[in-house]
């Protein structure tokens, strides 16, 4: 009987221990409104405190996925918070791993929150969905929203903007890729600025290797992305772009020549000889072991702060073109944008928050913190540029652009950055790399296109200099 | 009668128990094991990234069928376990054997031997990284101060070399599992077989080969399995120290598949988990294959002997 009874009571402990791992939504919102354990136990990590909502007031839950302006941010929301008079209380959650999976639970599991940070959200999910909702009605109602942010003139296809909805407005600017050097090392090379022609950039990065013996090379390349960090860029400003907008067709027929005089870095022993993680490259090059190195405006706080640059001067310069001329846009990255989704009850305030993020007292001091460059001509205009520091380089050039989104497919095999740079690595024939992609993105693309899970974007008076402003059409066939 | 109808209900009663006792692990076993095993092939004809699913029909099975990246990916990673086994296996024996001789230090140099194993394979991945930089790398300086070779070897960057360097890291990371795995075994063989032979004039190379290597015969077996399983689905330390470069040279197929489901920040393409979870289920018939065929052999080998 003893036995018996020990077997009952261990049975229904194992049990009760089973049904507490499920936990309720009450439990969850008894410590963090719509939010989930793990985003609390993120948040706590974080080094953020689980603020309690004043009796009466409203608790907006906002998640985020960028921790480096934190400091700032949370300062702020601590004074609207204080000061706001509409009742509302914000209720910051950072998440910084896999944010748009966590995001995608929460709203399938009831427990989404109101605002998101929506920049890194791609819109063919999260707007195809139905998790973001449009704010054009929002924004078309407040004039000092539209001036301060100028949302209209700051929509992209495919990125904010799909089919004349805004699901969130951009209120900065990453810079495109741009060169960073280091100003000693070029000058004794004789060089007094950066090369526009690809082939003299090259020419000037060889003379660096060669007259250093091995104690600075000419450049540095990380393992991370490197196409993308210069040749990619260097084609972008010759024209040269991995999407026929026109045709709506994917063409890598027009990186040939740049990967043949990428190549160069390579067969002539003119790269530093390892390709590692993009920080130990930045820590690299700070230590002065190779003089050239391309990368965004991050780069400004990467060299003063992170990995700060002593030993040397360094200079600040656009990516080189085939020709030195510039024929086509440079891609930026627009940054910091705000959503509201779609399962919020209380939209109206989500809204509210939203203008607080995107009001020109927030946006002003976050810009002047050199989190990021203006991206509205307005607040252009408004921000003291003498606090933002090495940012100030970066400002945007007169052909930074952004590209529309290229339709998403379902690739097999190795991405186009990939085989390009295998190609500059002579791992493969530049003519069958160039071949074996156009094969696989367009069968991709066919095949996806018929089966409706994505359309071919068509630009019929597409203009490289100015890739966002033709008329887009998404052809279902 | 009477008493087995009681005897009946007894067990019945008893059986309610021990079922209410097993709820908890089958419910978990069902939600943790055999729910995911099942949605894997729910997918397989999808075109899924996460959030919405296209029925493609037989589309993934011809793109896999296609898919040159993937069955090189197969064909690295034969390589790649088939180089780990070769060196892992007879060293971590050797190992166990040498520091089973009741040696001064012999559980400093098990714990040293066993600690890898309990290192995180991403940092142990990025350590590896700075010791095999071509330039200003540990392994490079050692081997030119003592005069081995004339230049630094690209061990990362160069085709010819990375399958060395991962496998090196490999053998460094699994050794002490493994030769723990047969310090074990050991340990259960009986001391008076050793003083028979040690009366009857056998040196250490005749004790090993005629007296440890058969009696160890069933653990070595285990073990073997376990090693073959597990070469096939390495993947972390590789994707942290080349990730599967250069020119994909080591990319293994677990590699691959963790680059389609996962997706990639820098991509044109999306999450692909249709396919990624078709190529899982195509890796798992690979390996459960070759452990089939490794223990159809290692049975008649067993016959034989």
């Amino acid at each position: 009987m003893k036995k018996k009874l020990i077997s009952m009571m261990l049975t229904a402990a194992m049990v009760a221990s089973l049904c507490a791992c499920g936990g309720t939504p009450d439990a969850d919102n008894g410590q963090s409104a719509g939010g989930d354990s793990s985003a609390d136990s993120e948040a706590q990590s974080s080094g953020g405190q689980e603020a309690q909502a004043p009796e009466g007031a409203t608790s907006i839950e906002v998640w985020t996925n960028d921790r480096h302006d934190l400091e700032y941010v949370e300062s702020m929301i601590d004074q609207y918070n204080q000061s706001n008079s509409d009742g509302i209380f914000i209720n910051l959650t950072v998440i910084t791993e896999d944010y748009q999976n966590m995001l995608a639970l929460a709203y399938n599991g009831g427990t989404a929150p109101d605002v998101v940070t929506a920049n890194s959200l791609p819109l063919n999910t999260f707007a195809d969905t139905g998790i973001l909702v449009p704010l054009n009605e929002y924004i078309d109602a407040d004039e000092t929203f539209q001036k301060v942010n100028e949302p209209y003139e700051h929509a992209y296809e495919g990125l904010n903007l799909r089919n004349g909805n805004i699901y969130g407005v951009y209120t900065g600017m990453r810079s495109g890729v741009r060169v960073e050097y280091n100003k000693d090392v070029v000058e004794a090379a004789g060089y007094q600025e950066i090369p526009t022609k690809l082939e003299d950039y090259i020419d000037m990065a060889k003379t660096i290797t060669e007259q250093n013996g091995g104690s600075c090379y000419g450049i540095g390349f990380t393992s991370s992305s490197p196409f993308e960090r210069l040749l990619e860029m260097s084609a972008q400003v010759s024209g040269i772009f991995y999407y026929d907008y026109v045709n709506g067709r994917y063409d890598f027929s027009g990186y040939k020549e740049i990967l043949e005089l990428g190549q160069r870095f390579i067969s002539e022993d003119i790269a530093y000889p390892d390709q590692q993680a993009v920080d130990n490259m930045r820590a690299l090059f700070a230590e002065g072991q190779f003089a050239l190195w391309s990368n965004a405006s991050q780069e400004a706080s990467v060299f003063t702060d992170q990995i700060p640059v002593n030993g040397f001067e360094w200079g600040v310069a656009p990516v080189p073109s085939i020709t030195g001329e510039i024929k086509g846009a440079l891609q930026t990255t627009p940054s910091k944008s705000w959503g509201i989704v779609s399962s919020s009850e209380n939209k109206e305030q989500a809204w509210k928050v939203i203008q607080y993020f995107q009001s020109e007292e927030f946006v002003k001091g976050y810009l002047e913190n050199g989190y990021c460059l203006p991206i509205s001509t307005y607040m252009d205009g408004v921000i003291d540029k003498s606090k933002i520091g090495r940012l100030a380089d970066f400002s945007m050039l007169e052909y930074e652009s952004v590209y529309p989104q290229p339709p998403v497919i379902n690739l097999t095999g190795d991405d186009y950055r990939v085989v390009l740079w295998n190609a500059v690595m002579d791992y493969v024939d530049i003519d069958d790399a160039i071949e074996d992609l156009n094969t696989r993105y367009n069968e991709a693309l066919d095949a996806d296109v018929a089966s409706g899970a994505t359309k071919r974007l068509v630009i019929s008076d597409y203009d490289p200099l100015h890739p966002n402003d033709g008329t887009m059409t998404y052809l279902e066939e | 009668m009477q008493k087995t109808n009681k005897e009946r209900k007894k067990i019945s009663r008893d059986d309610l128990v021990a079922g209410l006792m097993l709820t908890p692990a089958i419910v978990f076993l069902i939600v943790c094991s055999i729910y995911p095993f099942i949605w894997i092939f729910r997918y397989i004809c999808y075109d899924y990234n996460g959030f919405t699913a296209t029925f493609t029909g037989t589309r993934n099975i011809t793109r896999m069928l296609g898919d040159k990246t993937f069955w090189n990916s197969v064909g690295h990673t034969f390589e790649y376990a088939a180089y780990k086994l070769i060196f892992i296996i007879p060293l971590s024996l050797l190992m166990a054997v040498l520091l089973n001789m009741r040696m001064r230090g012999a559980s400093l140099f098990r714990g040293m031997y066993f600690m890898p194993t309990i290192i995180s394979t991403s940092i142990s991945g990025m350590i590896f990284a700075f010791i095999f930089a071509t330039q200003n790398g540990i392994a490079n300086s050692i081997l030119q101060g003592m005069g081995i070779i004339d230049s630094p070897i690209k061990w990362l960057m160069s085709r010819d070399w990375v399958m060395v360097t991962v496998t090196i890291m490999a053998i460094w990371g699994g050794l002490g599992n493994y030769m723990l795995y047969f310090t074990t075994g050991m340990n259960g063989l009986s001391e008076d077989v050793y003083e028979s032979a040690k009366i009857d004039g056998a040196n250490g190379v005749q004790t090993f080969f005629r007296i440890t290597l058969p009696m160890l015969a069933p653990v070595l077996k285990v073990v073997l399995m376990l090693a073959i399983t597990s070469a096939f689905k390495d993947y972390e330390a590789i994707m942290v120290l080349s990730k599967g470069g250069p020119g994909n040279r080591s990319m293994v197929m677990f590699l691959y598949i963790y680059n389609l489901i996962f997706g990639s920040t820098d991509s044109t393409s999306q999450a692909q988990i249709g396919y990624g979870a078709l190529l899982s289920i195509m890796a798992a018939l690979i390996v459960g294959t070759v452990t089939i065929i490794y223990n159809i052999v290692a049975k008649k080998l067993d016959d034989v002997v």
